[in-house]
């Protein structure tokens, strides 16, 4: 029985799996670009929260949550990193002492805010990848890029394939290691690496092969099919074109309203708390009420 | 040329679903020709079944016939060939998709999409197609192969027989007038098997495509055949009728003859019948002219199911046992109970066939005997201690010589008892599909060969996948070593006709609980899917062999 990744795509009957690539990206797209680059903490922690909704909006409530243990772990990971390498700051928290290769470390709130700024990006742009990695079909990025740039879609075509057949193989090639006899020659991490690129490498010549087979090479497909429009694409587009607008502003705007250095300082006005409660109500674009019809 | 293909050819060359005419390849640095001289029609409409051994050439045939080869593997072609009137050599496999349709042994590697619909719809969007004549086309064809429930699945979700009928969906989607499958069974359990022979059939029949099969067991695809071609070392050996192929195989090689063939050849019995149906019906005829009643088995067990209770076996140790064993895993969807509370024994020195549907739980009780997966509830042990040779022996081969892989006496003696000589710097990756399961299983069994380091259990998960009836005939003979070396031997298999050359015992599970467990000619005699075509044949409760069959038939007559 094959087990599926939390962030694997799952086909469902939910609003951003029906609606059209582009008005999706742009919506999940706005919200990445202010995860990734703002410095307000609030506007971070509501976006997030506002990406985390749309993802449980349309049944993606699994790679959310995967999302986010993966993001808090990576975050934490990065306060205590940060904590110990960035001795700038003036609150100092705790001495050290001395460290190998460290030097003198120093613990200042600082150091700890400015860790959490950026664990707080990575906690929002995990959670925005896994939405779309598990509610974005691959087969329509593929489409969309295969008129675009043929080659590039055949890579592509090939990584989509061949990376959950590599996770397979290497599941089972470690599995055969532990059931070798105690007289065979072990086997180490190097060698399974070296196997599985060998067989990965065969599996991609007969994926080719089928490409090859369905009429990959044929120049007949065109942009003149373009796939039928969704009729959630119009909350997509209105939902993508406000927060687009509202990240640039925000990136703009916002950058200088949390300060870590020298100390910590954060004047709190009315558009950083608008701007981050726009972002949480957002999320709720993805949602629906019901999904059956209503009997006369 | 072989006189049949002589005169098929003349004259109507035109109409021909494909054509070779002296046909030689050879691949990209082997020395080794794998087609040579080939020279074959095929009319519109035919049902052919490409017969021959491991390395025969059926699969270099097949992709010359889709313009795989050369297109796509390259190496030194001569004569010709043509698909639908065109040259593969002037058209590659793309341009070939509308007029013929190809599907590989291993479904894995044959689906690049993400769902089934996308899938289906795929080459159709490559040619071009309008979106409204795409989606009648997905939808006919979802209907004609009985999957319209799957559109909606993600490709991952898919069992191997539903992924196979899906690779054959795409494969018929664009209509193609001809089709070719390189052992598209060899994967399936004998009632998915079975079920796509005869959906070949039916759309053979119905839609008039064209139908070439590899096949390794034959038995199952012969009474669906109009026409066999018998591949010998990259040459056609034989190209006839089924019920000509059978007398050829049995006079010429008698390991591609079917198992209801060779026990009429060796009951004097004419003429050879192909097909369970074909035999009866023979027999039956036979049978009309006396008026004696039909003779009754005498090894007959007295009542059919009869299961093994722990009793006929007391006395030996113990190499396996189950005990209400629930096994839970999680396919990404939520949990799934594959195994449901399995009690089972099996003592030491006992050979046990471990059959049943495509997802009943075989691989799953053998993987948590070897401790691979814990269960949620119950105990299983191998208290002797278990050596397992999981699915694909290629994941116990990461080394480049065999040598390096198995170095020392220890080493040596794995080998010699798997019966394997090879040269210890041949690279594993070259090895036959026979070789490279016995060094899998020697590298399994390394160090385990001696006194008490013997494993009580040793279980092979699916060892037959696309061997010949020659390589199964080596496994029988290392299943017996194993096991009188004092092992219990457990093997997971699809082959019926394999189960009743090795086995001696059979459980048959059935959504993860043991359905029959008994001597294997009761199991192997007492149903229609899990028996031998000579349990098929002359439904003689306890008869299962060729040779149980063929006493049976001379003491009739």
């Amino acid at each position: 029985m094959k087990k599926l990744s939390p962030i694997a795509f799952v086909p469902r009957r939910e609003t951003v799996q029906s609606a059209s690539l582009a008005p999706v990206a742009l919506y999940l797209g706005a919200y990445l670009l202010v995860c990734f680059f703002s410095s307000d903490p609030l506007v971070l922690v509501f976006a997030t929260a506002g990406a985390a909704l749309a993802g449980y909006g349309c049944g993606a409530g699994r790679a959310v949550n995967f999302s986010l243990k993966l993001g808090a772990f990576l975050a934490l990971t990065m306060v205590i990193v940060n904590a110990l390498v960035t001795s700038r700051g003036a609150t100092v928290l705790a001495r050290l002492g001395d460290w190998p290769l460290l030097g003198q470390v120093e613990v200042t709130a600082e150091a700890i805010a400015a860790g959490m700024l950026i664990g707080l990006r990575v906690i929002g742009t995990m959670v925005v990848i896994g939405v779309w990695s598990a509610c974005v079909d691959p087969d329509r990025i593929l489409q969309a890029v295969h008129g675009i740039a043929r080659r590039s879609a055949l890579t592509a075509t090939l990584i989509s394939r061949l990376v959950p057949l590599a996770a397979t193989d290497y599941a089972r090639i470690g599995e055969a290691a532990e059931l070798r006899g105690p007289a065979a020659s072990p086997v180490s991490r190097g060698a399974m690496v070296h196997r599985l690129l060998a067989g990965s490498l065969d599996r991609a010549v007969d994926v080719a092969a089928t490409l090859e087979l369905r009429g990959y090479g044929l120049s007949a497909e065109s942009t003149r099919f373009r796939p039928a429009p969704s009729r959630f694409d119009r909350r997509f587009w209105i939902g993508g074109l406000l927060l687009t607008l509202l990240a640039f502003f925000e990136l703009l705007a916002g950058s200088g309203r949390f300060v870590t250095y020298p100390g910590i300082s954060y004047p709190v006005g009315a558009e950083g708390p608008l701007a981050a409660l726009t972002f949480l109500l957002c999320g709720f674009v993805t949602w629906r009420r019901g999904g059956r019809g209503v009997r006369r | 040329m072989n006189p049949v293909t002589a005169e098929r050819s003349a004259g109507r060359r035109a109409g021909l679903a494909l054509e070779f005419e002296g046909l030689g390849y050879r691949y990209s640095g082997s020395e080794v020709a794998a087609l040579a001289e080939v020279s074959l029609a095929i009319e519109p409409g035919e049902f052919i079944v490409l017969a021959g051994g491991s390395g025969s050439g059926k699969t270099s045939l097949l992709r010359a016939g889709c313009g795989l080869i050369p297109h796509f593997h390259g190496g030194e072609i001569a004569g010709a060939a043509r698909v639908g009137g065109r040259s593969i050599l002037e058209s590659g496999p793309g341009e070939l998709a509308d007029v013929v349709g190809y599907v590989a042994q291993d479904p894995e590697t044959q689906i690049v999409s993400t769902t089934v619909a996308a899938e289906l719809d795929l080459p159709l969007r490559f040619r071009g197609d309008h979106p409204a004549e795409r989606a009648r086309a997905v939808e006919e064809v979802a209907l004609a192969l009985g999957i319209p429930h799957l559109l909606p699945r993600t490709v991952t979700t898919l069992s191997g027989g539903e992924l196979q009928r899906v690779a054959l969906a795409v494969a018929l989607v664009t209509r193609p007038p001809l089709i070719l499958l390189d052992e598209p069974t060899s994967q399936l359990d004998p009632v998915s098997g079975d079920e796509l022979i005869w959906l070949l059939r039916r759309l053979n029949e119905e839609w008039g495509v064209a139908v070439v099969l590899a096949e390794h067991r034959l038995e199952r695809c012969l009474p669906a055949a109009d026409r066999v071609v018998a591949m010998d070392e990259g040459r056609i050996g034989f190209d006839g009728t089924p019920r000509d192929f059978l007398a050829w195989a049995i006079a010429n090689k008698p390991e591609l003859a079917t198992p209801s063939a060779l026990m009429f050849a060796g009951s004097d019995i004419e003429p050879l019948p192909v097909g369970v149906r074909d035999a009866r019906q023979i027999l039956r005829a036979r049978d009309s002219g006396g008026d004696q009643p039909p003779n009754r088995w005498p090894d007959a067990p007295g009542k059919r199911g009869r299961g093994l209770d722990s009793g006929s076996r007391a006395g030996s140790s113990v190499a396996l046992e189950a005990k209400r064993l629930w096994v839970e895993l999680d396919p990404g969807d939520g949990p799934v109970d594959v195994l449901r509370g399995i009690d089972l024994e099996v003592q030491a020195g006992e050979r046990v066939a471990l059959m049943g549907r495509n997802g009943a739980g075989k691989s799953t009780l053998l993987r948590a005997a070897a401790g691979l997966i814990d269960p949620v509830s119950g105990r299983i042990r191998a208290p002797g201690g278990i050596a397992l040779l999981t699915q694909n022996p290629g994941d116990f081969l990461v080394r480049e010589r065999v040598g390096d892989e198995l170095s020392g006496p220890a080493g040596e003696a794995a080998l010699g008892a798997v019966g394997l000589d090879v040269s210890p710097d041949r690279d594993p990756r070259d090895l036959s599909g026979g070789e490279r399961q016995r060094l899998a299983l020697a590298i399994a069994l390394a160090g385990r060969m001696e006194g008490e380091a013997v494993p009580g259990l040793v279980c092979l998960d699916e060892p037959t996948r696309g061997m010949d009836r020659g390589l199964k005939g080596h496994l029988t003979e290392l299943a017996g070593r194993l096991s009188g070396q004092g092992a219990a031997v457990v093997i997971s298999t699809h082959d019926v006709e394999f189960a009743v050359s090795f086995a001696d015992r059979v459980v048959l599970l059935g959504d993860g609980e043991v359905v029959a467990d008994a001597e294997m000619p009761t199991v192997l005699s007492g149903g229609w899917y899990f028996a031998s075509e000579a349990a098929r044949v002359l439904d003689q409760p306890g008869l299962v062999s060729v040779e149980q069959g063929i006493e049976f038939l001379k003491r009739e007559t």
